[in-house]
């Protein structure tokens, strides 16, 4: 996880402890917080993640997060995930 | 015991059971490491292991399984051959694996030291081999579902039911045969994740066997921050259409760690059969899309795949229950003994009652042999555990050494499995210990092989269970036990023993001749335990050796606990069972063998051997006319120190007989072992013959 000015980059490959974390993080800083970005090459590995992303959106509209815009990601282990409803 | 509790005892008992199994076949894997087939099944064991441990609440065993899955995995699914060292952990991890389970079971706070370390060298693997997977062909482009959706400003599961149907007729048209398309439909609860699992855990489980995945999560009832806690799942519905090789019953196995509201797995069919789509909902109303076959095996009991109505060739049975039908056969062999010797039904000259009675006997044996069959196992899990020490105490002692082992299939009361394994163990850690040579150049130097042999054995011999340990070691020196027992007053060096009495020495509390003590055997405690083990279990140990050719142990088990093999003789009007296993002879003896020594009793020479006389009036205290031995007949039986002939009026017959406990008064009577009911009604008491000597020794002084 990365926090750069006002772009936060995490990694989707968050086990739950580290999703705790990553919520307990974001919670007090979500309204510094412009973007949040996907790393590169990492794979989800919690549908929890993926409901705390929607969490935030839903909680900050403004917030970018591209990642959820693109409504589907695709991986050699599960296939291809759609995500709908989310906006 | 609550229903909690009785699934905690099913639990406990099921992961035993794999734990078990994973020692074993981790071994065969050490052994065979390109065995894929071996690995798959050690791998469904950890999975099964880490969902049960989450279920319950394990986490530590649940964390340590599931990153050792993982590890699995990789080379399952990347069939990569794993390296020695690599082969080292999997063994280590196994053991990790049995030591956490004992401290999730008794609540410990502390976790074993090797716990982290082992953690550690598993996670640096897995990191070591970043995930590669083969992709699922997912199409390179999906196709943008929603777009239609979102212009008709549709609800999320609007939006889902429509990219479901386009999913399922896109898939549809790129099925061949071999492959059949599903829809799973899964329905987590909200505490899902804490009790371990994720939809991304069943859709990578679904993935691995899949030629196309798409899976489908509404977002819609996700709620802002101040709502919603992660640790709670928010996803009520996800669905997934999965085009695979497998059969319906194959995927529903990916989720039966779930509880059953939790998933529906159905399977999709081509639209041929008009019936089904009359019968049936399509997956999307509106459309005249692929019916669905009523396959799911939660609505369809007459499906092949339907649990609840799949014949099941095994049952579980509490133990206790089988020892409560035991008993009650035990009761109706007696009952029907009494019928058929009851002297005034025999009077009775009808051929219809002696058929009855002939025909009540052979159903009386039958159920008899089949409930014993209930309580017999095959000694085969025994002997593979014993495989993982002699792997250890060889790598421990540096001794190259190879297992034979014979007769797995050898069925043994499972009461006396569980108690087998410690005393084989310590056998086989011993004459691995010390019955090989200590180095290859001492076996080179007597022209043997290098590798050691280590022979396991079980057989039937006359109504007993034989099992033996055999090295082709050094054998044991006769002289030199003998030497020690007398050094150590365990003999007074004037006896006249047997070689096999002598190497039974070795068996006696505080003997060891062994010049060192290792960790592994030696310290002269041990092998006596062992004898006492198999004692309780109304066997005997008995110990072959030929110098430099090697050592044999066998321990002779009655075939149960519940029922042995008895003599029954007559003493001064009274029945007696002596236990068929400890008689090695029954005759009359001439006047001229036998002789009496002042304070030392009567003896009977026996080919050059004096066997002290012993007479059961005397023991018992019986009222008797006094015969002489040569008007009598004597038993002869081996104990543990030594033959005894026991002195009878007659001989009556052998028989199975069941053996029912004695009441706290005879308890006491060490020379009583138990009591049976004769056919006639009558009780006899069954002799402890190794207290028998004793009180000879103390009548005579």
């Amino acid at each position: 996880m990365q926090f750069d000015g006002d772009v936060l980059t995490i990694g989707l490959d968050m086990s739950m402890e580290e999703i705790r974390e990553f919520e307990q993080f974001v919670r007090p800083r979500l309204e510094y917080l412009e973007t949040i970005e996907i790393e590169e090459g990492t794979l989800l590995r919690s549908s929890a993640l993926l409901a705390l992303l929607v969490s935030l959106k839903r909680t900050r509209n403004d917030v970018k997060i591209p990642f959820l815009d693109q409504g589907f990601i695709t991986s050699g282990v599960y296939g291809t995930l759609h995500w709908m409803g989310h906006d | 015991m609550t229903k909690q509790e009785q699934v905690k005892a099913i639990f406990i008992e099921e992961a035993g059971e794999i734990i078990e199994k994973l020692d074993v076949n981790i071994l065969r894997f050490e052994e065979n490491s390109s065995d894929f087939d071996l690995l798959n099944e050690i791998f469904r064991g950890v999975h099964t292991l880490k969902g049960n441990a989450n279920a319950f609440g394990f986490t530590r065993l649940g964390e340590f399984v599931h990153h050792f899955e993982d590890v699995l995995d990789h080379y399952r699914s990347t069939k990569e051959e794993v390296e020695e060292h690599h082969l080292e952990l999997f063994v280590g991890s196994v053991d990790v694996i049995k030591e956490v389970m004992v401290c999730e079971l008794d609540a410990l706070p502390d976790l074993p030291d090797d716990y982290p370390i082992c953690l550690e060298k598993i996670k640096a693997l897995i990191a070591s081999k970043k995930p590669g997977a083969e992709p699922i062909a997912v199409q390179e482009a999906p196709m943008v579902l929603n777009d239609l959706a979102a212009e008709f400003a549709l609800s999320g599961e609007e939006q889902m039911d429509n990219s479901i149907a386009n999913t399922i007729k896109k898939l549809q048209a790129s099925q061949s045969e071999g492959l059949n398309l599903y829809r799973v439909d899964l329905t987590l609860d909200e505490d899902c994740y804490k009790r371990g699992f994720d939809h991304l855990l069943f859709l990578k489980l679904l993935g691995e066997k899949a030629v196309s995945l798409e899976s489908f999560f509404d977002m819609e009832p996700i709620q802002p921050l101040n709502e919603f806690n992660c640790d709670v799942n928010v996803f009520k519905h996800v669905c997934a259409i999965v085009l695979t090789p497998q059969t319906l019953e194959e995927v529903e196995e990916n989720f039966e760690f779930l509880f059953d509201h939790e998933y529906k797995v159905t399977r999709i069919v081509q639209p041929l059969i008009e019936k089904a789509v009359e019968e049936v909902k399509p997956v999307v109303a509106e459309e005249k899309l692929p019916a669905v076959e009523k396959e799911s095996a939660k609505s369809a009991p007459s499906s092949s795949s339907a649990n609840a109505a799949a014949p099941k060739s095994t049952i579980r049975i509490d133990t206790f229950k089988l020892d409560e039908l035991f008993d009650s056969v035990g009761e109706l062999v007696i009952a029907q003994n009494f019928i058929a010797q009851n002297e005034k039904i025999r009077s009775i000259e009808d051929e219809s009652i002696s058929r009855a009675i002939e025909t009540l006997s052979k159903i009386t044996k039958r159920i008899q042999d089949r409930v014993m069959s209930l309580r017999m196992v095959a000694i085969r899990d025994t002997f593979d555990k014993m495989k993982r020490v002699v792997r250890d105490t060889s790598k421990k002692t540096g001794k190259e050494l190879h297992l034979h082992v014979l007769g797995e299939e050898t069925e043994i009361d499972k009461t006396m499995i569980d108690s087998l394994s410690d005393p084989l163990i310590h056998i086989i850690r011993n004459a691995i210990d010390h019955g090989l040579e200590a180095d290859a150049d001492e076996r080179l130097a007597t022209g043997k092989k290098v590798e050691g042999t280590i022979t396991l054995r079980a057989y039937h011999k006359s109504g007993s269970i034989v099992i033996s340990v055999s090295d082709d070691g050094r054998g044991i020196n006769k002289e030199k036990v003998f030497r020690k027992a007398i050094e150590r007053g365990i003999i007074t060096g004037d006896e006249n023993l047997t070689d096999s009495q002598i190497f039974g020495l070795i068996m006696q509390p505080g003997f060891s001749t062994a010049d060192t003590i290792s960790d592994l055997s030696g310290r002269g405690v041990g092998l006596d335990v062992v004898k006492t083990s198999i004692e309780k279990l109304r066997g005997k140990i008995e110990v072959d050796s030929k110098e430099g050719e090697g050592t044999t142990f066998s321990m002779v088990l009655p075939l149960t606990l519940a029922i042995i093999d008895g003599m029954l003789v007559q003493a001064a009007g009274e029945i007696y069972i002596i236990p068929t296993l400890s008689v090695v002879e029954s005759f009359r003896p001439d006047r001229e063998i036998v002789h009496a020594l002042k304070e030392k009793g009567e003896f009977v020479s026996l080919r050059g051997q004096h066997i002290p006389v012993i007479r059961l009036s005397d023991v018992f205290d019986l009222p008797t006319v006094r015969i002489e031995p040569w008007e009598g007949i004597l038993v002869c039986v081996e104990t543990e120190a030594g033959r005894i002939a026991i002195m009878v009026d007659e001989l009556v017959g052998r028989q199975q007989v069941v053996i029912k406990p004695l009441g706290k008064a005879l308890a006491k009577l060490k020379e009583i072992s138990g009591g049976a009911i004769l056919g006639s009604g009558d009780i006899a008491l069954i002799l402890n013959v190794d207290e028998l000597r004793p009180l000879i020794e103390a009548a005579h002084g």
